[in-house]
């Protein structure tokens, strides 16, 4: 049990369910990665920010606050979406998803929230896929991972 | 798609053959082919090329564009321009890889004609970048890219339509007003 003007932290999900923006049950108080302060940084160069640290589901979780009718909700919006954010990390993560096959890109990687790493798979996936064809791998009989693991049995072991 | 779907497809094209064998016409449910007489060049689909090729029954020609200096000349128009060049096969690269992988003795310079597409391709996808990078910057409701061939798609496809998906939901985030926000995230 708790008090009028208290302050708890709640799963998102419970949030929502007592939001009412006729009864006004509670208020939510933005994370700070979603204040003006760090939308600014964001302004200044999206590309160095670690997204990941930030809260790994950093658009998703952004576009669910923005049921809570804040007064800031468009500018959060436009921030989550706009160059200071998606747009302007979109060609980095391209880039470096198609051209960097086999090299180290776990450095940028790190630094992405989990949409922009599913993001990055499809790129790596559709560049490793191509260079796989282009060697002639593609046609290649390879043991599937799922079985590879699997020990295998021993001939004596299969004694009846 | 897979790359190697791609390539199913593209082993339908004709190419040219010069057989070593005689056989009458072959009635197959895709349409006629040959007759088969030794020295006399037929155009029969790649598949079957590819296949006659390593059974030794036949020498392959290549098709007129797999030349140094034709393909010398589609490289440099690829990189002067900014749009895409028409390429002179819907499925240049699979051909390529096809016929330089089961014949390339019958194909004069073959390592150069290697290199040659390889850059022309190359030039081709960072164009590609370029434009969906623009595409999304200026958030386009939509962009018409002539003269792509369907393994330039396959290869960026999925990543752009992913991305082009998470950019319209975002945007939506920008109408007031909306009751039901999407659990979709």
């Amino acid at each position: 049990s708790f008090m009028q003007g208290s302050k708890l932290e709640v799963p998102l999900w419970l949030a929502k369910g007592l939001h009412d923006s006729k009864r006004r049950i509670i208020s939510v108080e933005l994370p700070k990665m979603y204040k003006e302060a760090w939308r600014t940084v964001f302004s200044a160069d999206a590309n160095v920010v670690d997204l990941h640290k930030m809260g790994p589901y950093y658009y998703g979780f952004g576009s669910q606050l923005l049921n809570f009718d804040n007064p800031e909700n468009p500018e959060i919006a436009r921030t989550i979406l706009q160059a200071s954010t998606f747009i302007s990390r979109f060609r980095r993560i391209m880039d470096s998803s198609q051209n960097a096959y086999n090299e180290d890109t776990s450095a940028l990687v790190a630094r992405l929230d989990e949409l922009e790493r599913a993001l990055f798979r499809a790129g790596q996936k559709g560049l490793n896929d191509f260079q796989c064809w282009e060697k002639g791998q593609a046609s290649q009989i390879t043991a599937s991972s799922l079985v590879q693991n699997y020990g295998k049995r021993k001939f004596t072991d299969m004694d009846g | 798609m897979e790359p190697a779907e791609a390539e199913f497809l593209a082993e339908k094209e004709l190419v040219t053959i010069v057989p070593n064998f005689s056989l009458d016409r072959i009635h197959l449910i895709g349409g006629d082919l040959g007759p088969f007489n030794p020295g006399l060049p037929v155009e029969v689909p790649v598949w079957l090329a590819i296949n006659l090729k390593q059974r030794q029954k036949c020498r392959l020609i290549p098709p007129e564009w797999m030349d140094v200096e034709k393909l010398e000349e589609i490289r440099d128009q690829e990189r002067k321009e900014d749009t895409f060049t028409p390429m002179p096969s819907p499925y240049y690269m699979e051909l390529t890889k096809l016929l330089l992988n089961y014949a390339s003795d019958n194909i004069p310079k073959a390592d150069e004609i290697r290199t040659l597409v390889k850059d022309t391709w190359d030039t081709r996808i960072a164009k590609l970048r370029l434009s969906a990078d623009s595409f999304v910057r200026q958030q386009e409701a939509h962009a018409k890219l002539d003269n792509l061939t369907l393994m330039e798609i396959n290869t960026t496809g999925t990543f752009l339509t992913q991305a082009l998906d998470h950019m319209y939901k975002l945007r939506n985030n920008l109408q007031p007003g909306e009751s039901a926000h999407s659990q979709d995230f």
